[in-house]
Order: C-alpha cells, then structure tokens, then sequence
C-alpha cells in the first residue's frame, strides 16, 4: 500500500512535554503554578499519565529532614557520590540532596498519603546503602507511602498538574524533535487513536520518556519503555551521556521480573543452584547472601552460565532458587508477606513450602540524555540546546553516576522536575512569543517504510532475538568478544527489521505499527549501550568487564555517544564534576576517588 | 515440571477502518505460569500481530490491562493460566473489552472517556488547609490515615465501574466517586462543599444498588463499596 502521510494538524503551546510521568508532570505542574495562563500539552505513548512508570515504585524518596539531629545533608550527598563509584556530577548531587525535603513537602502539602508515625509525622526507613557519618551506620531517610511511593507521586504530580490545566495528548508519541536554527520548537507526533501526525510548535520542549529497560530480556519496567526517547534525541545528533551505565536488580521474579525485594535476603532467604547448592558462599564468604546486589547478580549469572541454572519452561528463562522454606512462619506472616504475594500472585508457589525462582532483572538506566544542573540539554559540544530540556530516567544530569541508590530515583524526578519547570519559565521570559516554524524531516519517510516493508520476518522474534542478546552479552556480564558479538548481530537484526512487513496496514491504533517504531528505538538504544561498554574497558558500578574487573583512573570520565546513522557511534568524553571536593570545605575529602566497599 | 495447557482464546475484536466487529478464536500452548498478557504477546509473536491489546506495567499496579475474561472484568497481567483454569474450571476463554467506554480497536477501549468521571470528582486536593508550620508536613495519625488509606489504593483499572449494576450513564461510577471520597476523609482538604455537592448530586452515591460487585472485582481488594456506603449513610452530609 503506498499513501501519503500528511500532518493533520498544527498545534501550538508554550511548552510541550513528551512523556507525562512524575517527572514530566512536576516539571508542568511548576511551570503553571508559576504562570497560569500557560499554554502546556502533555504527550505521553500510554493510555493515561496515571499508567506511567513511576506509578511503579515501590520503596521511598530519600530526603533529609531538617529537624532530624542525626541525618545531614552532606551525608546523603556522599553515600550518592560512593554509590555512583565517582561517576555523579558533584554539583547535581549536591543541588538535589539540598532541594529534597523541600520536595517532600511539596508532595505531602499537595495531598500524597506519605504513611505516618504515631506522632502524624512522616514515617522513614532505612535503605541500602544510605548511611549516618560517612557509612558508620543505616540512615533512617526514606519517606514513603507503603509499598506504593511511585504511585503517590504520580498521583499527586497528576492531579496537580491537571489541576492546573494541562492539555493532555494520550496514547501518542512524539516522532521526531523540531529544530530552528538549532533551537528546539516542538516535536513531529503521531498520535495513536486517531492515527493521525500532528506538528506542535513548542517554545520550549521537555523530553521525559523515561527508561529503556525493554532492551533487556527481564526488566521490572513497564511494556512501554523501549527508549524512545534517547532514540529521538540521537536521530536528532544529539548524544547520550554513559549508556553503558545500566543497573540490574539481582533477584527479579521469573517470569515477569517483578522485584524480590532485597529483605528476602535480610531475612535469611538462601540462594541456590539446580543442585541445590547454596552457591553465595563461594562468591562472597563471608557476606554471602547479604552481599551488594551487583555481586550477587554477577554470582547468580555465573552459576546460570556454568550449566547451574534452572530452564523455567513456561517463560524459557534461567533462574536460580531463593529458598525461603526454613523460614519461621512468624517470618513469612510479619517480614516477607508482600513479597511472598508476589510468587503467588505471578508463580503460583508457595514460598513458605517451595523454592522460589529468581534471575537478576533490569532495572534503571543511570545514563540518559545529557542535561546541566538546570535540565536543559547539552549538545556534543556541551553547549545548551536552546529550547530543550530531559528530564527523569531519560536524562542524565548525572545524580546517579555508574550506580544508582534506592530511593535516589525518584527523589531526582521530583527534584529535578521543579528546577527544569524553573528553568523553562525563564526561557519563557525570553523566548519570542510565537514558536518559530518547522517541518518535520524523517516522521514520513520512515512512517512510509514501515508500512511498506515486504520481508516475511516478525517484530516479535527479532525483538525477542535482541532482548535475549543484550542480556546475554550486554548485561550483567560484559568482555570484549561477547560485545564485539552483540554489535555484529545487531547489525543484523537492523538489517531484518527494515524489512517487516506488517500485517496490518491501518494508521489508527495499530499496535504492530508502534511496535515497529519501538524497535528502531530499542536498537539504537541497544547499539550506544554497546559501543560505549566496549570502549569502557574497567569495571565500574553496574558496568563489570570480565576482561578488566578494576576500576582504572584512566576512565574517570563521562561517556558522550552519538551516532546518527545506525551502527557509526561516535564517543566523547565529559569531565566529572567533582566541584565539592574541589571547594575543599569540611569533610571534602570523602568527596575524592574513594573505594566503593561496604 | 512442565505441564502445558490447552488454552483456547474467543477474542472480541474490532476493525476501526471498515467498523467491523467479529470473534477470533485463538488456539494457544500455554504453561502453568503464563499470565493473560504474556498469551496475547505470544498471539501476537506467533499467532497474529495485528492482534491490539493494552498493558503497561503488567503486574497490577497501573490497570492497563483490565478486560472482561469470561465476563468477568480483571486484570490480564495477574491472571496465570494455571488459575483461570480452575477458577472458571474450563480452557476456553471469552476476552472482551470494558464496555465502559467506546472500543478503539480489538480489545483497547478510549480509556481517556472512562476517566472523564473521575476528572469530575477532581482527584486531587481543591483548597489545602495551609499545615501548621510553614514548610512543614500536616500532622495526620496513623489512626485518622487508616480510615481512608485503603481508598487512595486504586489504580483506576475501571473493573469496578464494569461490574457495577447501576446505570452507567447516570451513575458517576464508584472508582470516580472513591476518588472524591478520599478527598472528602482527607483532614487537608477544605473544600467539602462542591465534593458534597457531587457525592449527594443525581449522578452520586444515591444512583447506587448496592450490589458491592465493586469491591467483589476490585483488584487491589478495596472494599469500595464500604466507602460508598459510608457516604450513603449520610455521615459525610452536613445536612442530610
């Protein structure tokens, strides 16, 4: 079927924000508190902004609060800057540890049900890796909203920004970013529904698409976050900054990857192989389970690569045991109810009388859009895009580093939310009142592509080809053969996938259409994650090179990768920004090159 | 152990370009553990890709994914095969859209029409009660929060305004009003008047039957229908 593609409709806003997620709707939600009248249209690929991702977390928001004698500022900044392996911006770690109780109350003034101590104030617990003095002792600085903090946020962040009059275009991605003498005026959007393009001219535009997770095989993000937006941005020339930095959970749920959460572990949950054999006291003999979850997620992957893994046939994916059994019944009723709800929910197993099956899952992409301390995005010349701004797990300011925190990612999209709506209200200021014009370039040419491929192969199978692929070779686990092997074979994949034919020709809600579209995003994205791991050859936070387990000084640098044309990467470097050492104040020694041991 | 069910799918669909409806049936291999959603990506892989659904996060915490599976309005992303085989005894399925708003394509409905009632009942705080010190939090007791709490659980899957026998078009539904009720037990929220005013409009909680089909569906296992109850007692009324 040949037919041309035509845009439907102009429409024109002073901010545009691509991807209606926490941070998106904080960042909405600040400009029109600030300025009310504004024109603001909120795009986002699901069906509601209350569908989105961070309706998914689970745990807390780290924040130090003020009126606690214990807890300090400065250490929230460096157990961030520790967990990042040196890899944070300083200035950013600093500029949000600073802003985040503020934030909470933000939240909690604006009606989230943050649960409470008897005294009605905000309850906090403690979380990995978050200490008191420097790693003397666990810090209680999570707040939280039961086991559904991602929700309260998004709820609120929601709530407020309609509110507050968001124009909201659901279930509708944006195609392509709109440029004008190098400044951004909006983007090229197809929306689904109606199977229409749509050209809204923006002064100024917010990319907030959240993770990527769908490049790998088990994730715990939703079905949606296949990287759409690090894929517009490089279709636009613009890099990213370390895609190599991806985390893994240790213990996700087989199938789906749901998290297990690491109290298993606390509690005395054991690891085992096929034979039963409580493997982590070969990897980590005295910590054992307890272990860091990098670790442990590289013991789980070497037992399953050795043949010591378990084929789940219903999922077709390996996985080891926790075994919760010789738990007491008060354990499983009072510590681990929750998650025992999980295995039943998603396995069907008892864990007070089965072993559990669990394979370290992906989780959170630390890299992202380049963006400064104000969110607006960095071109390969580290100069500020005009216009545009990232914002959430898309960007990368670089809070999170080589590693991120728990609780640390949803804390920086609040946070961050604000000081780009901040951002963005100044460049209103300035920025004429009219968004210049601008066309589209690529939407239709590559729209026309996928609805006129003749090959016989299916979206699926080579989606599930790359997610298996990364996971093998890209993953937990990284050497310079099994990389090289990975951007061979994603040429390939590349290759196959220009040529899908669909088997559905229709523009309006077709779902094998966007699938299309996704997995051109999730290769790029794939083939940057890649190029970048090879080129990295240490081993830092969640990046591990079998071929070089050290950290080396010699990469204490930012990765920039940019590539334009499918499989030609062009990497770069950016400094860390070590600016609180540098200032030399009290305790600015902890903020030197420090040892990541716990 | 692998055990393979024989899993047959009569699914709803829709074709928006020539408006057309009709049955598919799909005949699927399926083990133990799959949910409903991982049968219609296999479908899709395998089967039929032009086969339309909708999911995010798939494991029950955005409620993209609710359809009504042998009539029965859930969550696909939680339904294992294992357990749909023994809950409805049987390995054929009927998979139908909501019927709570207009369908899209196959078994995705405009989800944005559904919510237009929950946007009526204002889903966030309408006039905060400043907190008693400025830059502080409200103080709310574990008490006072436990009364409401289970409330600001729902997800807005709409499986309860499925299964809810009053009249659709002049019921605002119980998730849209669960939203305002939460607000109106909510100490930081002034405005009770206009949140009043709907609960007790022509279109609130009097157009309820009472059936607690609601909370009998609900997947989070609200109990909406005690929430909606208390407001039909009067106990939120000034002037009842």
């Amino acid at each position: 079927m040949n037919r041309a593609l035509q845009t439907s409709a102009t429409l024109l806003c002073d901010l545009l924000i691509i991807g209606a997620g926490g941070a998106g709707m904080r960042c909405a939600a600040e400009v029109l508190g600030k300025r009310p009248n504004s024109r603001v249209i909120a795009l986002t690929k699901v069906p509601h902004p209350q569908k989105s991702h961070t309706s998914t977390a689970q745990g807390g928001l780290a924040s130090v609060d003020p009126a606690d004698p214990a807890d300090k500022i400065i250490y929230h900044m460096f157990d961030t800057w520790k967990g990042s392996d040196c890899m944070a911006d300083q200035n950013v770690v600093k500029k949000i540890c600073e802003a985040a109780w503020e934030q909470v109350i933000w939240l909690e003034n604006r009606g989230m049900h943050f649960s409470r101590n008897q005294d009605g104030k905000l309850s906090k617990r403690t979380f990995g890796g978050h200490t008191l003095n420097f790693g003397e002792r666990s810090a209680f600085r999570a707040v939280f909203e039961a086991d559904r903090t991602g929700k309260g946020i998004m709820d609120t962040a929601w709530g407020e920004s309609m509110k507050q009059g968001v124009s909201f275009l659901n279930q509708s991605i944006a195609a392509e970013l709109l440029f004008s003498d190098d400044q951004c005026v909006g983007a090229m959007v197809f929306l689904q529904k109606e199977g229409k393009f749509a050209r809204i001219l923006s002064r100024a535009t917010v990319l907030a698409t959240g993770g990527s997770g769908q490049v790998f095989k088990v994730t715990t993000n939703c079905r949606q976050n296949t990287g759409d937006g690090l894929a517009i941005a490089l279709q636009a020339g613009l890099p990213i900054l370390d895609p190599e930095a991806v985390q893994f959970h240790p213990t996700g749920i087989v199938g789906p990857g749901i998290l297990a959460s690491e109290t298993l572990r606390s509690v005395g949950g054991i690891l085992r192989n096929k034979d039963l054999e409580p493997f982590m006291e070969h990897y980590a003999p005295k910590m054992k389970d307890l272990a860091p979850r990098d670790l442990v997620s590289r013991a789980i992957e070497t037992e399953i690569r050795q043949g010591r893994g378990v084929l789940n046939p219903d999922h077709h994916i390996e996985h080891v045991w926790i075994d919760l059994r010789h738990l007491s019944q008060k354990v499983h009723e009072e510590q681990i109810p929750e998650v025992s709800g999980f295995f039943k929910q998603y396995v069907n197993l008892d864990a007070r009388t089965e072993l559990c099956p669990v394979r370290p899952s992906n989780h959170y992409h630390m890299g992202g859009i380049p963006t400064n301390l104000s969110g607006q995005v960095l071109n390969s010349s580290q100069n500020p895009v005009p216009g545009l701004y990232a914002v959430g797990e898309c960007a990368a300011a670089s809070f999170h580093g080589f590693n991120r925190l728990g609780t640390n990612s949803i804390l920086e999209l609040i946070t961050m939310g604000k000081f780009v709506g901040e951002s963005v209200l100044e460049f209103l200021k300035e920025a004429p009142q009219k968004p210049a014009e601008a066309s589209a370039v690529k939407t239709f040419s590559r729209f026309s592509e996928y609805l006129e491929g003749r090959g016989t192969d299916s979206i699926g199978q080579i989606r599930d080809a790359l997610r298996t692929l990364m996971t093998a070779n890209v993953g937990v686990f990284r050497t310079e053969s099994g990389i090289s092997e990975a951007i061979g074979a994603l040429k390939e994949l590349n290759e196959r996938a220009q040529k899908v034919s669909l088997s559905n020709k229709s523009l309006a809600m077709n779902q094998e259409l966007m699938q299309r579209w996704e997995m051109d995003a999730l290769l790029a994205v794939s083939m940057v994650i890649a190029r970048a791991a090879l080129a990295r050859k240490e081993s830092r936070g969640a990046h591990f090179r079998e071929d070089f387990p050290e950290r080396r000084d010699e990469f204490n640098h930012h990765t920039l990768a940019s590539m334009t044309v499918f499989g030609d990467v062009a990497l770069a470097r950016r400094t860390v920004d070590m600016s609180v050492f540098n200032a030399g104040g009290a305790h600015h020694e902890n903020f030197n090159l420090i040892e990541r041991k716990y | 152990m692998e055990k393979i069910y024989k899993i047959t799918l009569r699914i709803h669909r829709y074709d928006p370009d020539i408006e057309r409806s009709w049955i598919q049936e799909y005949r699927v291999d399926a083990g133990r553990i799959l949910r409903f959603v991982d049968l219609f990506r296999k479908i899709n892989d395998e089967q039929d890709p032009s086969l339309t659904w909708n999911s995010s996060c798939e494991h029950g915490q955005c409620g993209s994914c609710a359809v009504r599976i042998n009539g029965k309005p859930m969550l696909s992303c939680e339904l294992l095969v294992e357990n749909a085989v023994a809950y409805f005894n049987t390995t054929l399925f009927d998979i139908e859209p909501l019927t709570i708003a207009p369908v899209v394509r196959d078994l995705v409905v405009d989800i944005e029409k559904a919510y237009e009632k929950v946007n009526r009942a204002k889903p966030y705080i309408i006039a905060p009660k400043p907190a008693a010190e400025k830059a502080a939090e409200y103080c709310i007791t574990p008490q006072e929060l436990e009364k409401y709490v289970a409330a600001t659980r729902c997800i807005n899957c709409f499986c309860c305004a499925e299964a809810c026998i009053s009249s659709p078009k002049a019921f605002l539904g119980p998730n849209a009003l669960l939203a305002s009720i939460v607000r109106v037990m909510d100490p930081r929220e002034q405005e009770k008047t206009d949140r009043l005013a709907l609960l007790y409009s022509d279109q609130g909680v009097r157009r309820c039957h009472t059936s607690k089909a609601c909370s009998f569906v609900c997947p989070k296992e609200i109990d909406v229908a005690y929430f909606i109850a208390l407001a039909k007692s009067g106990r939120f009324d000034p002037n009842p």
